[in-house]
């Protein structure tokens, strides 16, 4: 499985006529009948796409977790397709990261749950006295 | 730190019961998305045969719907937590799992090539030791992968292959006679176009030879008629002579004077006539001095034809070009003024 893209120096989302174009001035006569065998015909080219996706989501995934020197990847496939080394943090660090940061804002809400509970315990005793005074006034004013 | 929300591959991995069957779930249910000629529904029973010792604890659908995302973020946090999770016993039924999910009846597809072999390197197993598990599973040897870039893998796997490649030579075939008859009558053309060329020239030549054969016919006749001439006057001049003899004899001093005069007439005469004037700019043209040679015309001519030529002087500007085509005129003119006259 080689990346007739990279090699035909196109980009996957080329569209026919640039592919054609490209396929034509190919220099390498060998590189070029495969490349009109895959790209002559819709339907091979979407099976060659499909499998294309596959293998370079593959390619990046073994890049992100370093095994692109792996016994199982070797030839055409891993030329064409090993990817630089990615420096994107560990998905799982991130994951435990996040659960830690969720877990110490909960915690800091109930950490300071209690004393705002007894200050609003407070504020609403207050404004219950100052009412019954209130309506005490306004009670005794009248008689 | 990010306070982006969780992914629902993240949530259901929270919730999960056992964390590295979930992801091991995510894996499986990522090779069956990819194995072809499978309804969903089978895919999704499959799933739940091949886990039912799981303990994850949860659906299946969100699993399935994930994997059929191909969420490259999802697969790759799995991917991370079996390899941290796995002992190499896990390892080896995971892959068995794997096989098993990918070839029911023994075929695997292009892909699940690729994502087993994905899997055999996350959880380190050996080459040798997957082509046994694969052989002792499925009864066949692991084949490297057919290589769909290639020319021969559609000769293989394209049913219509060969019939298109006879369409395409047909239609290729039709295109050439096309091209071969065209470039046929383009010769016939063309070759009529010289024919009648090569007639004109004939005629020219033969106008030309007539012209020359006229012109040494004429300059023959003018020769004789001059030693007709010279004859006669050498007749007379003997007459003369014999006469101025017979005078001589008759009185010696008159005689003699007589005879200077006539030397100094004949002298004249056998000097050559100048060339005419339009001659000696014919040949002040082409560089030479009168009384060159038809050779040296002709040398002289292809040199300063060389010299002088247009074409050379393509590359330039027009007006050098219409200078030069000019000064060609007038060289040529001459010389074929020359070669007609000379």
């Amino acid at each position: 499985m080689r990346d007739l893209y990279q090699r035909l120096a196109v980009p996957p989302e080329a569209n026919d006529q640039e592919i054609q174009h490209a396929v034509a001035s190919c220099q390498h006569s060998a590189l070029r009948q495969d490349a009109e065998a895959v790209f002559a015909v819709a339907a091979r080219r979407e099976v060659y796409d499909a499998l294309h996706d596959t293998v370079s989501d593959i390619g990046r995934l073994r890049a992100r977790l370093g095994l692109s020197h792996g016994a199982h990847w070797q030839g055409d496939v891993a030329n064409d397709f090993s990817l630089p080394p990615d420096h994107a943090i560990s998905r799982h660090d991130e994951m435990v990261d996040r659960v830690s940061h969720a877990v110490s804002l909960y915690n800091r809400w109930r950490r300071l749950r209690a004393p705002w509970l007894l200050i609003a315990v407070f504020a609403a005793g207050i404004g219950i006295g100052a009412s019954l005074g209130l309506a005490l006034c306004w009670g005794l004013l009248p008689m | 730190m990010s306070i982006a929300r969780f992914s629902p591959f993240e949530l259901l991995l929270l919730k999960s019961r056992s964390q590295v069957d979930t992801a091991t779930l995510l894996l499986l249910a990522w090779v069956l998305v990819h194995r072809q000629h499978v309804s969903e529904g089978q895919r999704r029973r499959r799933l739940a045969q091949v886990t039912a010792p799981f303990r994850h604890g949860h659906e299946l659908a969100p699993v399935m719907s994930i994997a059929h995302s191909q969420d490259l973020q999802a697969i790759q946090l799995a991917a991370e937590v079996v390899r941290k999770e796995c002992g190499t016993e896990r390892s080896l039924s995971i892959i068995h799992q794997a096989i098993t999910v990918a070839t029911d009846d023994g075929e695997l597809s292009l892909a699940n090539h690729y994502i087993l072999r994905f899997l055999a390197d996350l959880l380190a197993v050996a080459p040798g030791t997957l082509n046994t598990l694969f052989k002792e599973l499925t009864g066949t040897p692991l084949t490297t992968p057919e290589d769909p870039s290639r020319d021969a893998y559609w000769q293989t796997h394209d049913p219509d292959y060969h019939s298109r490649k006879a369409r395409e030579a047909a239609a290729a075939e039709q295109r050439h006679r096309e091209a071969h008859a065209r470039a046929e009558q383009q010769q016939q053309h063309k070759e009529q176009r010289h024919q009648q060329k090569q007639q004109k020239q004939q005629e020219k030549q033969q106008e030309k030879q007539r012209r020359q054969e006229e012109a040494r016919q004429s300059r023959e006749r003018d020769q004789q008629r001059q030693q007709e001439q010279a004859r006669q006057q050498e007749h007379a001049r003997q007459r003369q002579r014999e006469q101025a003899e017979q005078e001589r004899q008759r009185s010696q001093r008159q005689g003699s004077s007589q005879h200077e005069r006539r030397s100094h007439d004949s002298r004249q005469q056998r000097t050559a006539p100048p060339p005419p004037d339009r001659t000696a700019r014919a040949l002040s043209v082409l560089g030479l001095t009168p009384g060159a040679t038809r050779v040296e015309v002709r040398h002289a001519y292809r040199r300063m034809a060389q010299l002088h030529h247009p074409d050379r002087f393509y590359s330039e500007s027009e007006q050098q070009v219409a200078l030069a085509s000019a000064r060609f005129q007038r060289i040529k003119n001459a010389y074929d003024y020359l070669m007609q006259t000379y």
